[in-house]
C-alpha cells in the first residue's frame, strides 16, 4: 500500500471515529459543552475559509463578517416557520414575495454560501486589484456595506429588530458533518493545481505571473471559495444562536477569525482547526478568572469580570511573540508526522542533528 | 536555543499556572457544593449581563441594582440567595454560552438579565429548552418574551413607550408630528413604529408628516432636519441613543426649529445633558422610574440603600429595573419554593400587584409588565418629573 492510499484510509477512519465521538457528545454531554463544541466547529469552518484568502492566496482580506452575515440572513429569512413570521416582522410586514417561502436548513445554508460567493465575485473584480493594506480596507468597508444594507432592507431582513424564531440547531452531528465536508473540500482544493497556484501567488505575485498563473482568476477564485464557506459558517452560526441581527456582524467579528488563523498559522488547514478550538474553548476555560476568588477568606479584587480577557491577551502576546508564524506556521499535521511521533515519541526533544540521522 | 528553551519553560509554567488557577476555582467550588448538603442549601440565582464590551456601562448599572437587591433581601424561606454573576461580553454567542453554563454547570434556578434585547434573545431558546425561567432587566424588544413562556421582563416594552408618548403628544395639543429614528437601533425603530401607529389613530391619517432616518454614530443631522423643518411639525419624536439624540436636538435649535422634542428612556443619562447643554432643556421623554419621588416603600428602601452605597449619585431607571427583576424572582420563589424551576416559572407568570421600585408590577400573558410610565423633562440640566401615565389612562393602546 503506498503512502497516499494509506493516508486517505487513515483520514476516512479518523472522520468516522470523530463522527462517532460527535454522536457520543450529542447523546451524553450537557447542552453547555455541546454548545462550546459546536461553536468550535463553526469557528473552524470560518477560520478555514478566511485562511484560503489570507493564508494561502496571501491576500489580506477582512470581509469575513459581511459574508457570514449573508449566510446567517439566508438562514434567518428562509428557515423561520411560516406561521411564526408575523411575530418576528411585527413592525414592518415581511415582503409578500418571501413571506411564504420556506426552506430546510441545508438548502438555506447552500443558498447563503452561493449568494456570498456570487457577491464576492462581483466585489472581487474591482477590489482584488488592490494589495496589502488597501485590500484590507476595501474589504472591511465592503463588509460594513453589507451590514448597512441589511439594516435598511427592513421588509426582507426586519432591519435592526433582528430575526428570532430560527429553529435552534444545537446538534453536534449536523455541525460536525458540515465542518468535515468543508474541511475535505478545502483540503482537496488546496492540494490541487489551484492550491499550488494560490501558494505561488502568496510567495511572489510577479514570479507567479511569469510562470503563467492567471493572477486575477486565481485571486478571485480564492476570494469566492472563502466567501462560500464563510456564508455556510455564518448560516450555522445563526442557526446555533436561533437569532440574527445586524449588530452581530460588526467588523469586529472578523477579528475573531483573524485571531484564529494567526494563532493557528496563516497557511495551515490543521492550524486553523487548532486555532478555532484554542480560542473558543480556551476563552471558556479561562472563565474561572471572571469568578470571584477568595483566598483564605479574603476576596481578591482582581478576580472580577474582564480578567479572563486580560489573561487571554497576555497568553496570546506570548504566543505571537515567540511563535511568529502561529502554532503550525505553514505546516500541516500530516499522518507521516503522527506516525513518526508514535514510533519515536521522544525524537522531537533530541538535538536537531541527531534527529536527522 | 537557550532562549527558546527558556521561553518554553516560561510558557509551560504559564499554562501550569492557569491550570492551577482553574483547579483553584474548582476547589473553591467544592465547599460551596458541600454547603448545600450541610446548611440545606444556598439558592443560586444566575445573572448574565454585559460587564465588558460595548454595553458594559449599562450592564454595570444593572449589576448594582441586582447586588443591592441581594443585599437587602439576602434570604428566602431561611435559605441564603447566592448570585452567580456571569459576563456575556456584549456578544450574542457569548451570551448563549454563558446562559447554558449557568444552567448546566451552576444549576441556577432562575436567571436575571440581560441589558440589550439581542443578548437576551440569544439566550431565549436555551432557557426555553431547559425550562429555567429568565427575567429580563432592560430588554425592551417585544420579541424577547413573545412566544417564549420562560422569558419575562421587568421593563416595559417598546410598543408601550411609543404609545405613551403618542398619547402625551396628542394631549399636549400636537396635530402633526415628525419622527426621526435611529434606523440601526432596534429600540428606536420599535418606539417610532408604535408612536406612529398610535398617533395616526388619535390625530387621523397623515398626521405623521415625516419619518427621517439616521445611523448609530452619525454626527451631522442637518440634511434630515432641513427637510423636516419645511414640513413644519408641531413636535418631533426622536427616540435613540443619547449622544446622537442630544446632537440632533442641538443642531435643530441651531437651525431655528423651536418645536418640542420627545424621546424614550435612553435619554435619562447625564451624558445626554452634558452633550446637549442648554438646548435639551424642555424635552419630554418617558421613563420607568422617578428617583426624586419614591412610589412605594420598596422604592424608598432602594433609594436609601443606593444613596448609602454610591454616595452622591442618583439611581437611574436601569438600576431600578434590575432591582425589580430580582424582586420578581424573589417573590415567585417565596410562593413556589426554590426546588423546581417549572413551579418558579408558573409563580413568576402569575405575578400580580407586586410592590417594586417602579410602582405595582403585574405581568401579562406575554410575560411583560403592565405598569405606569413617568414623563420627565430636563430643567436647568436636571431631570424633572412632569407627568405620570397609567396603562388604563391611554386613549389609544
Amino acid at each position: 500500500m503506498n503512502h497516499n492510499k494509506r493516508n486517505i484510509m487513515l483520514t476516512l477512519a479518523a472522520l468516522v471515529v470523530l463522527f462517532g465521538l460527535a454522536c457520543f457528545v450529542q447523546a451524553e454531554v450537557d447542552s453547555y459543552i455541546r454548545r462550546i463544541v459546536n461553536l468550535c466547529l463553526i469557528y473552524a469552518i470560518i477560520g478555514l475559509s478566511m485562511n484560503v484568502t489570507n493564508g494561502f492566496a496571501g491576500q489580506f482580506s477582512l470581509g469575513q463578517a459581511g459574508f457570514m452575515a449573508i449566510g446567517a440572513y439566508m438562514v434567518g429569512i428562509f428557515t423561520v416557520p411560516v406561521e411564526l413570521r408575523a411575530d418576528v416582522f411585527y413592525a414592518i410586514p415581511m415582503n409578500p414575495h418571501l413571506v411564504n417561502v420556506y426552506m430546510p436548513l441545508w438548502m438555506a445554508l447552500i443558498l447563503g454560501g452561493v449568494l456570498a460567493a456570487g457577491i464576492a465575485g462581483l466585489i472581487g473584480t474591482p477590489v482584488l486589484r488592490l494589495r496589502g493594506d488597501y485590500l484590507a480596507i476595501a474589504t472591511l468597508g465592503f463588509s460594513e456595506i453589507i451590514r448597512i444594507i441589511i439594516t435598511n432592507a427592513t421588509s426582507i431582513t426586519n432591519g435592526a429588530l433582528g430575526i428570532k424564531n430560527i429553529p435552534p440547531l444545537n446538534d453536534v452531528r449536523y455541525i460536525f458533518l458540515a465542518t468535515a465536508i468543508s474541511y475535505v473540500l478545502i483540503t482537496l482544493l488546496l492540494n490541487s493545481s489551484y492550491g499550488r497556484a494560490f501558494k505561488a501567488i502568496r510567495e511572489d505575485e510577479i514570479a507567479a505571473e511569469a510562470m503563467g498563473i492567471n493572477l486575477f482568476y486565481h485571486k478571485n477564485l480564492a476570494f469566492m471559495v472563502s466567501a462560500f464557506f464563510a456564508g455556510i459558517g455564518g448560516g450555522l452560526y445563526g442557526a446555533l444562536l436561533g437569532t440574527v441581527d445586524p449588530k452581530n456582524f460588526l467588523f469586529t467579528l472578523t477579528y475573531n477569525f483573524l485571531l484564529i488563523i494567526v494563532l493557528g498559522g496563516m497557511g495551515s488547514v490543521t492550524g486553523s482547526m487548532f486555532g478555532a478550538i484554542i480560542v473558543t474553548a480556551g476563552l471558556e476555560y479561562l472563565r474561572v478568572f471572571d469568578e470571584p476568588l477568595e483566598l483564605m477568606g479574603v476576596a481578591i479584587p482582581l478576580f472580577r469580570p474582564g480578567l479572563r480577557m486580560v489573561v487571554f491577551s497576555i497568553l496570546l502576546m506570548i504566543c505571537v511573540l515567540f511563535w511568529r508564524h502561529g502554532i503550525m506556521g505553514t505546516n500541516e499535521l500530516t499522518w507521516e508526522k503522527i506516525i513518526h511521533f508514535v514510533k519515536h515519541p521522544l525524537a522531537g526533544f533530541r538535538k536537531k542533528g541527531v534527529q536527522g540521522k | 536555543m537557550k532562549t527558546k528553551k527558556f521561553v518554553s519553560a516560561l510558557l509551560a509554567s504559564a499554562v501550569a499556572l492557569s491550570l492551577v488557577a482553574g483547579c483553584g476555582g474548582g476547589d473553591k467550588k467544592k465547599p460551596d457544593e458541600k454547603k448545600p448538603a450541610a446548611a440545606a442549601g444556598a439558592v443560586k440565582v444566575g445573572v448574565f449581563l454585559p460587564l465588558t464590551g460595548d454595553n458594559a456601562a449599562g450592564g454595570e448599572l444593572e449589576l448594582r441594582g441586582i447586588k443591592l437587591a441581594n443585599k437587602l433581601h439576602p434570604e428566602i424561606n431561611g435559605k441564603k440567595i447566592e448570585l452567580v454573576i456571569a459576563d456575556n461580553k456584549s456578544d450574542k454567542a457569548e451570551s448563549a454560552n454563558v446562559v447554558a453554563r449557568l444552567i448546566e454547570k451552576d444549576k441556577v434556578k432562575v436567571i436575571l438579565g440581560s441589558y440589550g434585547s439581542s443578548l437576551s434573545m440569544a439566550a431565549g431558546n436555551i432557557v426555553k429548552d431547559s425550562k429555567v425561567p429568565a427575567i429580563g432587566t432592560s430588554c425592551t424588544n417585544p420579541q424577547v418574551t413573545k412566544g417564549n413562556e420562560y422569558y419575562f421582563r421587568a421593563c416595559f416594552i417598546d410598543p408601550f413607550q411609543g404609545t405613551v408618548m403618542a398619547n402625551y403628544a396628542f394631549k399636549k395639543g400636537a396635530k402633526k408630528v415628525a419622527i426621526v429614528q435611529e434606523v440601526s437601533n432596534d429600540y428606536s425603530v420599535g418606539l417610532a413604529k408604535f408612536f406612529k401607529e398610535a398617533f395616526e389613530k388619535l390625530a387621523g391619517p397623515g398626521s405623521v408628516v415625516d419619518i427621517a432616518n439616521y445611523q448609530t454614530g452619525d454626527k451631522d443631522f442637518t440634511a434630515q432636519l432641513t427637510n423636516l423643518k419645511a414640513k413644519n411639525p408641531d413636535a418631533i419624536f426622536a427616540p435613540g441613543n443619547f449622544t446622537e439624540s442630544a446632537l440632533l436636538v442641538k443642531q435643530a435649535r441651531q437651525l431655528g426649529i423651536k418645536v418640542p422634542f420627545m424621546g424614550g428612556d435612553t435619554w435619562e443619562t447625564q451624558d445626554f445633558v452634558n452633550v446637549g447643554g442648554k438646548d435639551v432643556d424642555g424635552v419630554a421623554f418617558s421613563s420607568a422610574f422617578d428617583s426624586t419621588k419614591a412610589a412605594t416603600p420598596e422604592a424608598k428602601a432602594f433609594l436609601d440603600a443606593y444613596a448609602k452605597e454610591y454616595k452622591g449619585e442618583q439611581p437611574g431607571g436601569l438600576t431600578a429595573l434590575a432591582y425589580d427583576s430580582y424582586l420578581i424572582a424573589l417573590n415567585a420563589m417565596k410562593a413556589a419554593g426554590v426546588e423546581d424551576s417549572k413551579n418558579i416559572r408558573d409563580a413568576i407568570a402569575s405575578t400580580k400587584d407586586l410592590e417594586t421600585t417602579t410602582g405595582k408590577t403585574t405581568l401579562n400573558a406575554d410575560g411583560d409588565p403592565i405598569k405606569s410610565a413617568v414623563i420627565k423633562t430636563v430643567k436647568d440640566g436636571k431631570f424633572t418629573y412632569i407627568d405620570m401615565v397609567n396603562p388604563g389612562d391611554l386613549k389609544v393602546k
